[in-house]
């Protein structure tokens, strides 16, 4: 055993031990497991489940490569312990489950789910060396994944950034089709870096969108088709600034944003091992946790077969359906949407004075200028699910949900910090931190869905249950009751109730409903 | 260190002096608290009578058996499971007593044979239940007739369910098929009987120890009281309560539940949900023929008798082989065995 064989150990199994469920089996094989490992021992890590090893390389990080003793993923079995300190009251929480540093287990959910991370944070944080530790977990050599980044710089090109026709075939070619092309071998990485994607001029950055977004490249109507992969990308600004303001569509197509936090001094003496031992740690990644290709397609397989249960999905529901509705941006129904308002153009602050007799601080809507797109919500239900799978969770509990959420919308939900909740007493904060705004966002959602008691009250829930049984067999009489059913749910409600995101998502529901049933009704009545 | 270890061993820490003391500095980043004078008294008292055993039998493995020895010798004082400081006395005494009498094959596969010794006394030691000394036993008085490094290790699984691991019953009785005839039945205390025989009946009875000369297994009758107070050493804080699932016998103790595994061998416990026992509580009836009533429980009209001071049962459940009962004034669980019908 070597000193470099101190990096390479890797986190013994159960990582995240589990009380296990009866009927079991034992194996008197397993007699022979224990402390001392063995060369049998180490061959069947490597073929330990899938979320066991995606843990033992997210140990091997934390513990070994990326120094981030930063636990700010909380997750608790009991009440944790918490206490108050200082003149603005800091609550710093010990967690009594185990839990993760955002900053390792974000960009490796990433990788497992083969989405697009964004590492963001002042430089020399080790930002890019993460991301090259990405790389070499996919089984590229360090030599590769290195020479594979994309540096951004003012003067990247397209044909930097995707490859160049053959000098020859532009001056011999007689067709375009004939023109060969060479393209970057980056391309064809299953961990694609780009260090600095805000440094990157326009141009250039709209080629890339078409990479990320489509998972091609052409040039010249030459196609090169990438293969599926993850895409993590650096910047040391996440607003977009930097040497070019970063295109909108480009920022929409990153899924989760991470913050390098700050490096503690208290672990400089890690530091000064690696310097006398001359250790970098990606180039000692154990082999048991680099991931074959055949081994990401099952982990995305193995992420997405984890189930959602009815109860969290109603929780984001109304946590989406929160942002959404404009009261003052229209007048037909369905277009009340901040998105009408953006579109026209007109000044926000002229358009939120409106009185619409809501109480704006209780309205998380009046928190924010825009609502959740559907590729944000896909992004949340994948990531809930990772981390799920990744916990070795047989379901996505709420608390999955309320972990990942901050890091997929911190970049996707706009505060209007001119809204009255920032000036409240304490809330001042929120201005700057987004992912303590955006948890407590959902946590004052799932507040409000506790005060309705929707779990156990929900007509709309009840109507949309029954409709989902399909209208086979459905009677012209059940048809007229269900219609008379939507039609008095509606007038009750609109008996003096303010008007509030989640209640007019309902309302488009009820009439969604109301429309299948009629047009319905009017085919039975001509057969 | 040098002063009281033999010539053999001396030589080959001299020779190789340069990569211990890189792998103990190793050991040392991992284990900041390594004690060097308990791995000193461990290389004295454990490594060197077995790299003087080896050195009777295959000398020239002497410097591979020393280096795989010196390493796994470092992680397991590290871990504090050898030395002075020791949480277990099994681990140390497991080394001491059966590599040596395993020289040959302690040569051949030096890392695998002591690893696999010391996990498995590691394991033993640290399941509520199971009797470590009497698998070290088992294993100084057989281990000599074992002729390869797999017989061996097929001879410490069967052992370690001989020495009270009820829980491995199914696998270590297949993997004590593979055994010499001569050896399993040495392994079961039941010398001159047929294997076949005996696995037939080990297989239908969990109440069968061939090592027991008088057979009773066609009357019903006490065979195990499982589980003791915490304060004396067992894992309940309160009486224990008990439910049954698909023949899987669950126990409750306080908002603790366990799954209790038992044979003539021994009984073991092993973590469980409180969600699982109330599935099991849900479903758990006496099945017909089986029924306890104040002091005695009767099974199929033959009335056994419960120890003095049990009391009313509080819990009771059976499956095709064992009737378990609790009371008040007890934490352990008292198990009757069923016979065949």
């Amino acid at each position: 055993m070597g000193l470099r064989d101190v990096f390479q150990r890797v986190s013994q199994s159960p990582t995240n031990p589990h009380t296990a469920a009866a009927p079991r089996t034992f194996d008197v094989a397993d007699l022979y497991r224990g402390p001392v490992s063995s060369a049998d021992e180490q061959s069947a890590a490597t073929a330990s489940p899938l979320d066991e090893k995606l843990r033992q390389a997210y140990f091997w990080i934390v513990n070994t490569a990326i120094i981030s003793p930063h636990y700010d993923i909380e997750f608790n079995h009991d009440p944790p312990q918490s206490f108050v300190l200082g003149d603005v009251k800091s609550r710093l929480t010990l967690p009594s489950a185990q839990s993760y540093s955002s900053y390792v287990l974000l960009p490796l959910l990433t990788f497992a789910t083969r989405r697009k991370c964004l590492f963001v944070g002042g430089p020399g944080r080790g930002k890019t060396a993460s991301a090259i530790l990405m790389g070499v977990l996919s089984g590229a050599s360090v030599r590769d994944v290195r020479r594979a980044m994309q540096h951004g710089h003012p003067q990247m090109t397209v044909a930097d950034l995707l490859g160049n026709p053959l000098p020859a075939d532009l001056v011999s070619a007689q067709r375009i089709e004939d023109i060969r092309i060479s393209w970057r071998s980056w391309l064809g990485m299953r961990v694609k870096i780009i260090d600095e994607y805000n440094r990157i001029p326009t141009r250039t950055q709209s080629a890339l969108l078409t990479v990320m977004g489509d998972n091609y490249a052409e040039i010249l109507n030459h196609i090169f088709e990438c293969p599926d992969s993850a895409w993590f990308l650096t910047a040391n600004d996440e607003q977009g600034g930097g040497t070019y303001q970063v295109i909108e569509a480009l920022r929409d197509r990153i899924d989760v944003i991470v913050q390098a936090l700050a490096f503690n001094p208290r672990f400089l003496s890690e530091l000064l091992v690696r310097i006398e031992q001359n250790v970098r740690p990606e180039e000692v990644v154990p082999r048991q946790i680099i991931f074959t290709e055949a081994e990401v397609d099952r982990l995305q397989g193995g992420i997405h077969a984890v189930p959602l249960p009815p109860e969290v999905r109603r929780r984001l529901e109304f946590f989406a359906s929160q942002f959404e509705f404009f009261e003052g941006a229209a007048e037909q129904f369905e277009y009340k949407t901040k998105d009408t308002a953006r579109l026209a153009g007109v000044e926000w602050a002229g358009l939120t004075a409106q009185d619409t007799g809501r109480d704006r601080l209780k309205d998380l809507g009046c928190q924010t200028r825009n609502g959740l797109s559907v590729r944000v919500l896909m992004t949340l239900l994948v990531y809930a699910k990772a981390l799920a799978y990744f916990r070795g969770n047989r379901i996505v509990e709420l608390d999955d949900a309320r972990q990942i959420l901050p890091f997929v919308l911190r970049d996707k939900l706009v505060p209007d910090t001119d809204a009255p909740f920032f000036d409240a007493p304490g809330n001042g904060k929120y201005r700057v931190d987004r992912v303590g705004w955006l948890r407590q966002l959902f946590d004052l959602s799932c507040a409000e869905y506790d005060r309705l008691n929707l779990d156990a009250e929900d007509p709309v829930a009840a109507l949309a249950a029954e409709f989902h049984l399909g209208l086979d067999g459905v009677t012209r009489g059940d048809a007229r009751a269900r219609l008379v059913k939507i039609e008095r749910l509606i007038g009750e409600w609109s008996k003096g109730r303010k008007l509030y995101g989640n209640l007019y998502d309902d309302l488009l529901s009820l009439k969604y409903m109301h429309q299948r049933y009629t047009n319905y009704l009017r085919w039975l009545e001509t057969q | 260190m040098s002063a009281a270890i033999s010539p053999t061993l001396g030589a080959v820490l001299r020779a190789e002096r340069h990569q211990l003391n890189e792998r103990f500095a190793v050991a040392r980043l991992r284990h900041p608290d390594l004690d060097a004078e308990a791995f000193a008294g461990f290389i004295r008292g454990a490594v060197d009578p077995l790299v003087g055993a080896v050195a009777r039998t295959r000398f020239e493995r002497v410097t591979d058996v020393t280096l795989a020895a010196y390493d796994i010798a470092l992680e397991l004082v590290g871990q504090k499971l050898v030395g002075r400081s020791a949480r277990t006395p099994h681990v140390g005494g497991a080394w001491r007593r059966i590599l040596p009498e395993v020289a040959p094959l302690v040569a051949a596969e030096p890392q695998r044979m002591i690893g696999a010794v010391c996990n498995a006394s590691h394991h033993v030691s640290s399941t509520p239940g199971a009797r470590p000394g009497a698998w070290i036993d088992l294993m100084v008085r057989l281990a000599g007739q074992c002729s390869d490094t797999a017989t061996f290790l097929t001879l410490g699984q069967v052992a370690a369910w001989r020495a009270g691991m009820a829980h491995f019953r199914e696998s270590a009785l297949a993997a004590a098929d593979k055994l010499p005839e001569s050896l399993a039945l040495a392994a079961m205390d039941a010398p001159g009987a047929h294997w076949s025989q005996v696995r037939d009946r080990l297989s239908t009875d969990p109440w069968y120890d061939p090592a027991t000369p008088n057979d009773t297994s066609a009357v019903p009758r006490i065979v195990a009281r499982a589980g003791a107070f915490r304060g004396f050493g067992g894992l309940f804080t309160e009486p224990p309560t008990v439910a049954m699932a698909d023949g899987q016998l669950l126990v409750r103790g306080g908002s603790e539940c366990w799954l209790l595994t038992a044979d003539a061998f021994g009984a073991t416990f092993h973590r469980a949900v409180p969600e699982e026992f109330e599935r099991a509580r849900a479903q758990s009836a006496l099945p017909e023929g089986v029924s306890v009533r104040g002091a005695t429980a009767t099974i199929r009209g033959t009335g056994v008798a419960l120890p003095n001071g049990f009391g009313e049962a509080t819990s009771a459940c059976a499956n095709r082989t064992t009737l378990a009962l609790t009371s008040a004034y007890t934490h352990a669980v008292v198990l009757i065995a069923v016979p065949a019908a």
